[in-house]
């Protein structure tokens, strides 16, 4: 491989390293909802407490919201459903993305 | 309870701002669809295409500030909250283009004030991770929501008087900026009329395009810009532009 494709393959994979982290980014913004007037990412974090929560605990019960606030949980069905399907919504749309990075690099 | 977006234009000599607030109304149309309050003078008015149904104030903007060396109005913000016909305002700067309906959801929540502290930059450079020499974190005044409660009042009204004696706050905070910048200013508002304790704040970061990369095209779903020899592009994303010159593409 001479230098002009290397230089040329350097320059693709910053390409698509920039495109990676601004489709991330994206996703971590798209994983903020709102539920009850508080702020709370639908992170891996947050389904697995609410879940786990749900399972072992009789509602209500309290957790924290992004800004570490008290919040009641009376229905945690509902915002269990409301977190999954937001953040398969967001990480479905970063694989996608994803998608057309593996496509820039054949 | 009533919900709406507040922004502010005024065209100087250099930049004609108006054209940015077109896009920028088009956008918040299609995407948050939220009602619309523009507050700008009778001159950029004059100038401004017809933009369907929008509120307008008038006020003549407080001049005196410069950025690199050319007029820059942006000391109104403290306005705000007088200007505001809403119960909950979105305010942001007309150079930031909402691709999606992501801010919409903030006006719903309990809290009287959301800031963001951060922003990113999209072309990876890190630009806006500023090493802190000051005492207290920045935000990004590009982006507030507020409701009208009497603890919002009091922090738009500790932002009026630390406007009053930036020169002094600037000092005490070791904020190394001498010009007037709104982000420092509600950063140090916030630090005052929360008792310098820590404050909410929204949890995103502000996706932006640092001055140097020149916007090349612009539609309804997303942008693309040049730095370098880098040519990029980003859609279904908020963007905040810096380069100015976007108001030609």
């Amino acid at each position: 491989m001479d230098i002009r494709e290397l230089k040329k393959q350097s320059d693709l994979s910053y390409d698509i390293a920039v495109a990676k982290r601004n489709a991330l980014e994206k996703a971590h913004t798209r994983l903020v909802v709102v539920y009850n007037e508080h702020l709370f990412r639908a992170d891996p974090e947050t389904i697995n407490l609410i879940k786990t929560l749900s399972e072992v605990h009789t509602s209500p019960f309290y957790v924290l919201d992004s800004n570490e606030n008290p919040v009641e949980i009376s229905n945690p069905k509902e915002f269990l459903q409301i977190l999954v399907q937001r953040n398969q919504e967001a990480i479905s749309s970063y694989h996608q993305m994803s998608k057309t990075f593996e496509k820039r690099n054949d | 309870m009533t919900k709406g977006v507040l922004l502010f234009c005024f065209d100087t000599a250099d930049t004609k701002y108006h054209s940015i607030l077109e896009r920028c109304v088009t956008l918040v149309k299609k995407n948050l669809k939220l009602p619309i309050t523009v507050v700008t003078n009778f001159k950029t008015f004059k100038r401004m295409k017809p933009m369907g149904f929008i509120n307008y104030k008038f006020i003549e903007p407080e001049p005196g500030n410069t950025k690199l060396g050319k007029e820059w109005n942006n000391v109104d913000r403290h306005m705000a909250y007088e200007l505001s016909p809403y119960e909950v305002t979105l305010v942001m700067d007309i150079d930031y283009f909402p691709f999606t309906d992501n801010l919409k959801q903030f006006m719903d929540t309990k809290y009287d004030f959301l800031i963001s502290k951060s922003a990113y930059d999209l072309t990876d450079r890190k630009s806006f991770d500023y090493k802190r020499f000051s005492m207290i974190d920045m935000v990004w005044a590009t982006v507030f929501v507020f409701r009208k409660t009497s603890r919002a009042k009091r922090l738009f009204d500790m932002i009026k008087y630390v406007k009053s004696f930036y020169p002094y706050f600037i000092e005490m905070y070791r904020i190394r900026d001498k010009k007037f910048r709104n982000d420092y200013a509600f950063a140090i508002a916030l630090e005052q009329a929360n008792g310098m304790v820590s404050y909410d704040t929204l949890p995103i970061t502000l996706p932006t395009l640092p001055p140097d990369c020149k916007v090349l095209k612009i539609d309804q779903q997303g942008i693309a810009w040049q730095y370098d020899d880098q040519i990029d592009y980003t859609r279904d994303q908020d963007v905040h532009v810096l380069n100015k010159e976007v108001a030609d593409v």
